[in-house]
């Protein structure tokens, strides 16, 4: 075996049972891996009207095949399951070293189904598999919670784990693994929590076989060239991280700013990747594999909001800051540190606090709700004292934990609420940018820019010109970016590698790695066969074409200033092209002749 | 006219703006007399063999000149300019 390892292990925490299996190779080959062959595996195992906190939900964490190789940032695992914030099949992606530990602990895959009567965790150590008494470390933290099993188990141990948000079942939850990296998005904290799931403990001391060492070396190095001398692969991320988003966004005119009441925040260069690196960077850091290193090791001295930890990345930078019209990037480092340490998704958190802030703005929500906290924009201690409260679970956080939705629909606004299938909307916005909101609302598991990165050709300067507040020609883009995502998901890349490299490169080092050959198009292809496979399955639970959309603030209200000033989202005119262009009907439906085309 | 720099073009100018109240007609003028100002580093990220580098992104009022004549882009005196290396992130 290649590439793959062969076997999947299964661990039923209810009845104690724990197999191994042999992973399906017919599956591996037409859906790759990691978020592919999660879906496969929810989507053939799962009933999409479970209770996502239900036992009858699973949980898979799934590397890659380019998981644990030398293939360049090949470090990424998916954690596949139904999503508790919203009822879509969830996968969410996380970097550092645990998925590599997993493969090579020898597995393709965990699959983790039932539910525990007690708190209890995973140790793995290659072959042997323990389910282990939890109650100690549940109700700590991330950090405390790493260290104390990894004095339990082995200190070169990789923990997954969740924090009390988890264990309380905030529908924001994240699980986070080697303390700063996080599966973050769609609240699969929560799922990991319903089942009593604090952690995962992990050794592996075996490796991945390679089909043709020598091509797959030529491969990797021909891919490592082109990203090192992509002028953002190469030295941009590593200079300035991802928070260098920032200004451009800002001066472009879409960076949604007081919960995307405008799309220019006037302050935005005081919370900027440049003023980070000016202040508070200690370092870059890499994830396994990886030659990027896009993530920022920080410090904050400020003894209002001292720590050291990891991050921001711009999406939380965003959410801790524009958003909510704060300009304090040493708060936002502090809320950023919080959830981290918590196990919080940082765009949910960040944007729920925005959405409170309006709420409280215009009189739907008052002291009395916020325990005495004045919400008015642009108070960075009230932000990181909800952060705290949220983490905690104390007070309003308990709302908050809850997400924007259920918030604004709790005091009659469901509008306030900036989601998209009830999960909060990243930074960029639609009105400016009508890729990206095409995408949002076509998302497969809500609101979420990496999906379908448009924002590399329509604002980044990647690939052709490309007009952001134009709509033709965006919904064969977005296909296009969904379609070769969904496959590097599956393959255990990270996406920034496409900052260099495209499926021409990866078909080719997948093949050179497994021996099973992709043509290019075969490997975009097995991305579409994910995509649909995801969308039949949200179908199956109800969603419709009427799920496809945007908040109507975005539909309706223009951006007040700036260089997208009066425009709204045109999602109307690109909605219809863009089910012709999947092969879908009118009413978003996957066709018979789609679902032939692609073995579905 | 107001320029802004971002990221690397702030260490190549060792400036985050700059006020320039010369009138010139486009992007290329402008650039030629920046790069005058700022020296070959500049120059040499600005433009390559006379045509716009490829890894810059330059805005003017917050749209990219490529979509709107590149250098014969036509500039006004109350203009905003905006100076990218090519970044990115998300």
């Amino acid at each position: 075996m290649n590439g793959w390892i062969g076997t999947t292990l299964r661990v039923d925490l209810g009845s104690g049972t724990i197999k191994r299996e042999a992973t399906n190779m017919t599956v591996a080959h037409e859906y790759i891996g990691a978020r592919g062959m999660g879906v496969k595996i929810i989507s053939d195992e799962v009933d999409p009207k479970a209770d996502a906190l239900g036992p009858d939900n699973k949980l898979v964490f799934a590397p890659g095949p380019f998981t644990g190789t030398f293939a360049p940032s090949g470090g990424r695992y998916n954690v596949i399951t139904k999503s508790p914030l919203n009822g879509t099949i969830a996968a969410s992606n996380s970097g550092g070293v645990f998925g590599p530990e997993l493969k090579f602990a020898g597995y393709d895959a965990l699959i983790v189904e039932g539910q525990s009567a007690t708190p209890v965790y995973l140790w793995i150590k290659n072959d042997k598999v323990e389910i282990r008494d939890a109650s100690a470390v549940w109700g700590m933290t991330v950090a405390d919670t790493t260290e104390a099993l990894r004095a339990d188990t082995d200190h070169e141990a990789k923990v997954a784990c969740i924090g009390p948000p988890g264990e309380n079942l905030s529908l924001i939850s994240a699980i986070m693994n080697e303390m700063h990296r996080a599966a973050g998005r769609t609240g699969v904290g929560a799922v990991m929590g319903s089942k009593k799931l604090k952690a995962i403990a992990v050794v592996g001391t075996g490796a991945v076989r390679v089909a043709e060492p020598a091509a797959f070396k030529a491969a990797v190095m021909d891919s490592c060239e082109k990203i090192a001398a992509n002028p953002v692969g190469g030295a941009g991320l590593k200079a300035y991280g991802t928070n260098v988003l920032v200004n451009i966004l800002n001066q472009t005119g879409g960076l949604p700013t007081r919960n995307f009441q405008e799309a220019v925040f006037e302050d935005a260069d005081m919370i900027g990747g440049e003023t980070l690196a000016a202040n508070q960077l200690v370092r870059p850091k890499g994830c396994f594999s990886c030659i990027i290193s896009c993530g920022r090791v920080t410090k904050v001295t400020n003894p209002l909001y001292a720590g050291i930890g990891e991050g921001p990345e711009y999406e939380s930078a965003w959410g801790f800051g524009a958003d909510s019209g704060i300009n304090n990037l040493d708060a936002i480092l502090k809320a950023n540190f919080l959830c981290n340490d918590y196990g919080l998704d940082t765009i949910s958190m960040g944007a729920t606090i925005a959405c409170a802030m309006e709420l409280y703005e215009l009189g739907y929500l008052t002291q009395e709700d916020t325990d005495g906290l004045e919400l008015v924009w642009g108070n960075a201690h009230a932000m990181v004292e909800l952060v705290r409260k949220t983490c905690v679970g104390e007070g309003f956080g308990k709302r908050l934990a809850e997400g924007s939705y259920r918030l604004a629909d709790s005091v009659g606004h469901p509008e306030l609420s900036m989601t998209v299938k009830k999960q909060e909307m990243p930074a960029y916005d639609p009105r400016a940018i009508q890729g990206i909101g095409l995408n949002y609302a076509t998302s497969n598991r809500g609101g979420c820019h990496v999906r379908g990165y448009t924002i590399a050709h329509e604002v980044l300067g990647q690939g052709p010109p490309t007009d952001p507040g134009a709509v033709e020609g965006k919904a064969g883009l977005d296909v296009a970016f969904q379609d070769l995502t969904a496959a590097l998901d599956s393959s255990g890349a990270c996406v920034f590698v496409t900052f260099g490299i495209g499926a021409a490169e990866l078909a080719n080092m997948l093949s050179t790695l497994t021996g099973f050959p992709y043509s290019p198009e075969e490997f975009v292809k097995a991305g579409a066969r994910v995509w649909n496979l995801e969308r039949l399955w949200n179908l199956s639970n109800g969603f419709t074409t009427a799920d496809d959309t945007l908040p109507k603030r975005l539909l309706t209200e223009p951006i007040p200033s700036g260089p997208a000033k009066g425009q709204v989202s045109r999602l109307a005119e690109m909605l219809p092209e863009y089910y012709s262009v999947r092969g879908w009907d009118e009413n978003g439906v996957p066709t018979p002749a789609k679902l032939a085309e692609l073995s579905l | 006219m107001r320029i802004k720099y971002f990221a690397t073009f702030r260490e190549l100018t060792r400036e985050n703006s700059y006020q320039l109240d010369d009138h010139l007609p486009d992007v290329a003028s402008l650039l030629e007399v920046l790069s005058d100002r700022y020296g070959t580093a500049f120059r040499d990220a600005v433009f390559d063999q006379g045509a716009m580098s490829p890894v810059m992104i330059l805005l003017v009022n917050g749209r990219n000149v490529r979509l709107t004549g590149g250098l014969a882009t036509p500039l006004a005196a109350q203009d905003e300019v905006s100076v990218f290396p090519m970044v990115a992130g998300g």
